[in-house]
């Protein structure tokens, strides 16, 4: 057997991704000058660092066959209420500032779940709803007023920057670093506990997951509060980087973090998928989104049609990558059966 | 053009130093009841409140036995909503609308519909930019004088010579579109400008974190790029803020149309040396004196109609420069803030 039949379509689905990032790494050096070097990398990666969590949060969800829609809205307001809260108590400690913002984003999850898990209204219905809600929220509880950065303490503001490793000019700065390690804890805990299981399988196969005993209303359910903690942690990186919070906050986030998802290979229909994935996807979908606006061919009307454009070949390439992968294994499978017999 | 620029001007001038100038100005008389909508952008954005402030403080000096009411689509809503909401407005039968436009020529199905049930459509800080729909434009300033002065910012920060970039809103917001033209008009016009380069022009959308990368990609696509100019108050704070964040602040500076309260840590600290901004709260004060005279029929709206808004003095309507077939009245004028100034202007 091959290299080929051995590793497991993630691991496949991962290293297309990979090339599929690669390819528009050049794609784009071609096109603009100065373009492939460090700044690039800190870039991105302090761009990312908040996607990603969303993007994370948002595969939680699709794993189950749902969607969350309001997740840009619980970002704007988790930013706000959490700037709000340090901007009248500077003196309070980091990790219960971020602790707020997760218990603020997973309440807004809990409403969520509990509407499509219990009273089994269709999520992209519900989550549309509640992103005009929560956003409607944000408004009156804002009362006009927005996040200054100068009245936000030292140590946030700082805390995204830092770099904790510089190498060449590449900085690994701090945001970055504790998004990492927060995806990778989810990647680790989706794929060795059993828990967490549960959400491919009530993704995969609804009936059968029920036969076997799960409780797919608490799944979903519990999908929903968590995806909406990860997103209020998100709030909380999205107020350290950018400070000044207004109404507007997260604007867009919900269509960004599906796009990372499912060009990150998360299977819009659940049950398969993984947050590293999304993490690349995410990576992707930025790394174009910041290069085609430096991109001189693309006039500002444009960009967002060849955004979508790009994410929609990025899928195709990946989907005939996979495609022809797995039909090139179930022939050698085959051959190998004939040469048995 | 260059003449009925100067025109406004002097106009604008005038009205600045001597507010009885202009004898037969009309007193607008209160106590006439007149619903009436004012419509920002959208809600939740402080210099929008800051001009429903004034609309009220016009609304009780004039006691109108009516209704004011401060309507605003959400922020991802906002051109189908402020259509929405002009369209209520025409069926409910209210006297008067007042928006800022954020619809382009979208909006004027609807406000047309307005007009045709008796309402009087008044646009402040942003117009309408065919001007079908709109009864008047009540402007801030001068289109072409704010082009001026961010010429003259971008001089004196840059010290004479060299490139800078545009970051402003959203790609088709009528008023930063109008201010950016002016500016180009500017630059090209006299060549004590020639010096500068202005070699680019990117959109944030007024989101904080969009307006952030793009100032950090023009930073990148253009090594050379000394200053950024953002004709928005959520634009020039992302700047600052990015060029703080990425200690840039010495090489490129940012300047534009900012709240003191926002850009005052910026300005001390030499991000943005230079900005300027007229009082939302006067603009939402003529805008209504504006409206309820026309609405109560004290005014007609013909150009060379004088009237006394209040507190603020006199105010003349006339031909729009900018927009061929409109009308507006010129409020004015507006304040550059830097280091001195900004200060006391920020409590």
């Amino acid at each position: 057997m091959g290299w080929i039949d051995r590793i497991s379509p993630q691991t496949l689905r991962i290293l297309a991704l990979l090339a599929v990032l690669a390819l528009t790494v050049l794609f784009f050096a071609s096109q603009i000058e100065n373009y492939f070097n460090a700044r690039l990398f800190n870039r991105v990666s302090s761009s990312v660092a908040i996607m990603a969590l969303i993007a994370c949060a948002q595969t939680l969800v699709i794993l189950t066959r749902n969607i969350d829609l309001s997740i840009g809205s619980v970002v704007g307001f988790t930013a706000f209420a959490t700037g709000s809260l340090v901007t009248n108590n500077p003196e309070i400690n980091p990790l219960l500032l971020a602790a707020y913002a997760m218990v603020v984003g997973a309440g807004f999850g809990v409403v969520n779940g509990l509407l499509v898990a219990y009273a089994r209204v269709p999520s992209i219905i519900v989550t549309l709803a509640t992103m005009a809600i929560f956003r409607s929220l944000l408004v009156e509880y804002s009362d006009a007023k927005s996040i200054t950065s100068d009245a936000l303490p030292k140590w946030l503001v700082d805390f995204p920057n830092v770099p904790l490793f510089t190498i060449a000019g590449v900085e690994l700065r701090a945001a970055f670093v504790t998004s990492l390690i927060i995806v990778l804890a989810v990647h680790i805990a989706l794929s060795r506990l059993r828990p967490a299981r549960k959400l491919f399988a009530v993704g995969s196969n609804p009936e059968a997951a029920e036969m076997a005993g799960i409780n797919q209303k608490a799944v979903i359910f519990a999908a929903f509060v968590a995806a909406g903690a990860l997103a209020g942690l998100g709030g909380f990186m999205f107020l350290a980087r950018f400070g000044n919070i207004t109404v507007v906050a997260g604007l867009g986030f919900e269509l960004k973090s599906v796009a990372a998802a499912v060009v990150g290979g998360v299977a819009i229909n659940g049950g398969s998928g993984s947050v590293i994935g999304a993490l690349i996807g995410a990576i992707l979908v930025d790394m174009i989104d910041t290069s085609l606006v430096r991109w001189e061919l693309v006039s500002e009307f444009w960009r967002e049609a060849v955004l979508g454009l790009l994410i929609l070949t990025a899928v195709a390439v990946d989907a005939i990558l996979m495609r022809r992968l797995i039909a090139l294994r179930v022939r050698r499978e085959k051959a190998r059966k004939e040469a048995a017999k | 053009m260059n003449y009925f620029k100067t025109l406004g001007l002097t106009a604008a001038l005038l009205m600045g130093t001597s507010g009885m100038a202009f004898a037969q100005a009309k007193t607008i008389a209160g106590g006439s009841e007149v619903d009436m909508v004012l419509l920002p952008k959208f809600l939740g954005i402080l210099v929008f409140d800051q001009a429903n402030e004034g609309a009220q403080e016009a609304h009780a000096e004039l006691a109108n036995p009516g209704d004011l009411l401060f309507q605003g689509p959400t922020p991802e809503n906002s051109v189908a909503g402020q259509i929405e909401i002009v369209t209520t407005a025409a069926t409910n039968g209210v006297g008067a609308v007042m928006i800022s436009n954020n619809a382009g020529d979208q909006i004027t199905p609807a406000a047309e519909a307005a007009q045709a049930a008796g309402a009087k459509v008044v646009t402040w800080d942003s117009p309408i930019p065919s001007g079908a729909g709109e009864d008047i434009f009540v402007a801030q300033v001068d289109f072409g004088s704010i082009g001026v002065v961010m010429a003259d910012m971008a001089l004196s920060i840059t010290g004479g010579s060299g490139q800078f970039a545009v970051l402003s809103a959203t790609p088709d917001a009528a008023n930063q579109n109008a201010w950016i033209e002016a500016m180009k008009a500017a630059l090209a016009a006299d060549a004590k400008y020639a010096g500068l380069e202005l070699v680019d022009v990117v959109y944030g959308d007024d989101q904080a974190e969009v307006s952030y990368n793009r100032a950090l990609a023009l930073v990148d696509s253009y090594p050379d790029l000394k200053l950024i100019m953002a004709p928005t108050t959520v634009g020039i704070q992302a700047a600052a803020k990015a060029m703080q964040d990425e200690g840039l602040c010495d090489t490129v500076k940012t300047s534009g149309l900012g709240l003191p309260s926002e850009m005052v840590s910026y300005t001390l600290n030499g991000c943005a040396p230079e900005f300027a901004l007229w009082d939302f709260r006067d603009l939402g004060y003529l805008t209504y004196y504006t409206a309820y005279g026309l609405a109560t029929g004290q005014l007609t709206g013909e150009i060379g109609e004088t009237f006394t808004a209040g507190r603020m003095g006199d105010f003349t309507v006339e031909a729009d420069p900018g927009r061929e077939g409109a009308k507006r009245i010129l409020m004015g004028p507006f304040t550059v803030y830097n280091a001195e100034n900004v200060e006391a202007a920020a409590k």
